[in-house]
């Protein structure tokens, strides 16, 4: 608890008499953060670090639960709506850019909403950014369990027809949150090999694909009509893939810890909503052009295994079957760290009690706060709900990116002095604009359940500030 | 931190080139000085409890000396979350460090540094101070044997500077060790007398200094073996190799089979300037 005597009537203090601690002014250094104490905070992520932490944290979701789902409500024209995710996703990744290279600290959203609109808007992103990567990682645990079950029946074991895939999930959340807690050492190494590895196991099956061009458009299933159902299931069903596209503000919650941030944190976020961008809209239009979306709908959450099956063969269906046990896995446990930091960031702000934030010296991880993230997600994996965890997952993170472009608009209206970002958004009041309609407007696509877990979640956060820390002050405070 | 009053980079010697074994004709200015007063880097594990032994800091003493203390978090743990816990005690344990070195006569300076990977901070922070050389400690008593292991690419005037600074003429004596692992390939004689000559321009007398060589294949374990005779081995980097990835460079395979703390002369930098762009991963 270093800096917090400075100014501490500047900005207030919460129930419990904490008040929002300030460790290092932003500065951009290439390779370390300087404390006021005069420690150096070392940046150890590197740009395919944080490239892979975003396609790390995305590639779960959308190519090995959502095929079958989306072709189910859309049609052949669920690749527009991915397509639509992806351009909504660039949007707010353009502002997300900026943001985070004129602040690069970790808490990501959280920081720049807090800082550029002010504590009430900020505590109620922060908190409902803690529970919507809850939501998130509970959503690919169930994924998780889907491909267990597969996997159990490719091998023979009979199964019954749906309990099997809740259990799967609950004790793998269980597990990588105590890999988490007892200190994995070079957890985020192990995670660019497997996206690595994933990356080439998709690419090469799409490649494979692409050679039998033939069979994909001659397919008995194939004259089908772009959009059976219309235009509207492509906006809902936009609204539920998106959580596809929810990894690369991740890349900004460990912007303390990104080498050259000025140049690797817009790199990264860019690029790896371009590369899960191509793949998914590549794979979901492969998947309905070769099986017609009934068929596709039919498999559900695994319905990509079938696809390979029938291009690749068995050898095939098994690869797929292994990768979509890695993705969803390896998205599972890139929210999790999210989660720890995202409850270290309002913690360190006295937004909520300040032992949240606490670590433990001897593993040298954030135990409290990774048990309060995986606590409530095995909770919510319990539940089994893909398409409603999808969805509140994603209500959540639009509105903290539709409050992310808001709070760039606000920014460089009135630049403060320190405000300097090594990169600026051109035409920045129309991409923000449209970043933070678009954002916004996603979620009126949602089904109805979704949005009113989503709105309870952001009127609770409103009330616990209101109740704890409504003294607190973080506009424009470094 | 207080700030660096002779780095010495203005020698411009040229002789900045490894060990070439038919040197001895580059005297032409023969003066019983140090080139580069040394620096030296001293890594400490800072909350972990690490000290250092009051013999070696009384040998180092002479260097100046840079007190590293250092963190290593696990990749999920944000360092500034680590540094709001963790920051004072750290600084403090640095400080009780320094002090020591302070009483022992040193004039040292500190570094308080949170980090996901040691080495990348290590080879950060002697890169910007641009350190003669890292210690890697070990337990140790008395100083009285240091062993000086030579097999190839080490800097020998940055060896020179390093050791004649910290062999006292009353304490402490050097043995001059060449090895090499055939008779036809380096030529480890000539290395270990230029070796001798530089000490001996530096004014490291001839009683102290002692100087051997040996044909070994296994010269790692032979350094370690060794050893457990001397009170502080000094050696360089060691050129890079493959199997550096799998065991960790030969220095720090020594450190960790030998019972003396090791000092780990750094090649020097090719260029300044170069150094910053090389990090990318």
């Amino acid at each position: 608890m270093t800096a917090a005597e400075g100014e501490p009537s500047d900005v207030g203090e919460n129930r419990a008499g904490e008040a929002p601690t300030t460790v290092a002014p932003p500065t951009a250094t290439e390779e370390t953060t300087t404390t006021d104490a005069g420690s150096e905070l070392e940046r150890t992520i590197g740009l395919s670090g944080g490239i892979s932490i975003g396609v790390g944290t995305m590639i779960g979701a959308g190519i090995f639960v959502f095929p079958g789902l989306a072709a189910g409500r859309a049609g052949p024209a669920a690749a527009g709506s991915f397509a639509l995710g992806a351009v909504i996703a660039l949007l707010v990744a353009l502002p997300t850019s900026e943001l985070a290279t004129a602040m690069p600290k970790s808490g990501g959203g959280y920081y720049f909403i807090s800082r550029g609109l002010g504590a009430l808007p900020g505590a109620i992103v922060g908190i409902s950014i803690w529970l919507g990567l809850v939501f998130a990682t509970a959503f690919y645990l169930v994924g998780f369990g889907n491909y267990a079950a597969a996997v159990l029946s490719e091998a023979g074991v009979a199964v019954g027809s749906i309990p099997i895939v809740i259990p799967p999930g609950l004790p793998t959340g269980a597990f990588l949150t105590a890999l988490n807690l007892f200190g994995t050492e070079r957890a985020a190494a192990l995670q660019s090999y497997v996206v690595g590895l994933l990356l080439t196991i998709l690419v090469r099956f799409l490649g494979f694909v692409g050679l039998d061009i033939p069979k994909v458009f001659g397919s008995a299933s194939t004259p089908e009509r772009f959009a059976p159902f219309g235009a509207m299931p492509v906006f809902t069903t936009a609204a539920l893939v998106f959580t596809s596209y929810l990894g690369f503000a991740q890349v900004a919650t460990v912007a303390g810890d990104i080498k050259e941030p000025g140049r690797n944190l817009p790199l990264a976020m860019v690029a790896s909503v371009v590369i899960v961008g191509i793949l998914y809209v590549t794979t979901i239009f492969v998947a309905t052009s070769a099986f017609g979306s009934a068929a596709l709908a039919s498999f559900g959450e695994t319905a990509i295994v079938e696809v390979a099956r029938n291009f690749v063969g068995t050898a095939g269906a098994i690869a797929i079957l292994l990768a979509g046990l890695l993705a969803t896995l390896s998205s599972a446990n890139a929210s999790i760290l999210s989660t720890s930091r995202a409850v270290f960031a309002v913690s360190k702000d006295a937004i909520i009690p300040s032992f949240a934030g606490r670590m433990n010296l001897k593993y040298g991880t954030p135990h409290i706060a990774l048990a309060m993230a995986g606590g409530p997600v095995l909770v919510l994996t319990a539940t089994g709900q893909v398409e409603v965890l999808a969805e509140v997952a994603s209500f959540l993170h639009l509105v903290m990116y539709a409050l992310m472009c808001v709070a760039l608009i606000a920014m460089r209206r009135n630049e403060p002095e320190w405000y300097d970002p090594a990169f600026r958004v051109p035409a920045h009041r129309l991409v923000a604009g449209l970043g933070a309609v678009s954002s916004a407007g996603l979620i009126l696509f949602m089904q109805p359940t979704s949005q009113i877990i989503g709105a309870v979640i952001m009127v609770a956060s409103a009330g616990w500030y209101k109740y704890y820390a409504s003294d607190v002050r973080l506009k424009g405070v470094l | 931190m207080s700030d660096n009053t002779d780095d010495g980079d203005d020698t411009g010697t040229a002789a900045d080139a490894p060990l070439d074994v038919d040197a001895g004709s580059d005297d032409a200015t023969p003066e019983l000085a140090i080139r580069e007063p040394p620096v030296v880097l001293v890594p400490v594990e800072v909350l972990e409890g690490a000290t250092l032994p009051d013999a070696l800091v009384s040998f180092l003493a002479p260097a100046r000396v840079i007190v590293l203390g250092y963190h290593v978090l696990p990749e999920q743990t944000p360092t500034e979350q680590a540094s709001m816990q963790f920051e004072e005690r750290a600084q403090a344990a640095v400080d009780d460090i320094a002090g020591a070195f302070v009483d022992a006569g040193g004039d040292p300076e500190t570094r308080v540094v949170f980090t996901h990977d040691r080495d990348q901070t290590l080879e950060r922070v002697a890169a910007e101070l641009g350190a003669t050389a890292i210690l890697l400690p070990n337990p140790t008593g008395a100083v009285s044997e240091v062993l000086v292991p030579i097999r190839g690419t080490i800097d020998d005037d940055r060896l020179a500077d390093l050791v004649a600074t910290l062999a006292d003429e009353a304490h402490e004596r050097v043995t001059l060790w060449g090895l090499t692992d055939s008779p036809g390939g380096f030529d480890a004689d000539a290395a270990a007398a230029d070796a001798a000559d530089r000490l001996r321009e530096r004014g490291v007398t001839e009683a102290q200094l002692t100087t051997e060589t040996a044909t070994t294949e296994t010269p790692i374990r032979d350094i370690v073996e060794r050893s457990t005779d001397a009170d502080v081995v000094v050696m360089g980097e060691g050129d890079e190799s493959i199997l550096d990835a799998l065991f960790g460079d030969d220095a720090e395979r020594v450190a960790e089979g030998a019972v003396a703390p090791v000092l780990v002369v750094r090649s020097r930098e090719p260029e300044a300037d170069d150094v910053e762009d090389s990090d990318e991963e």
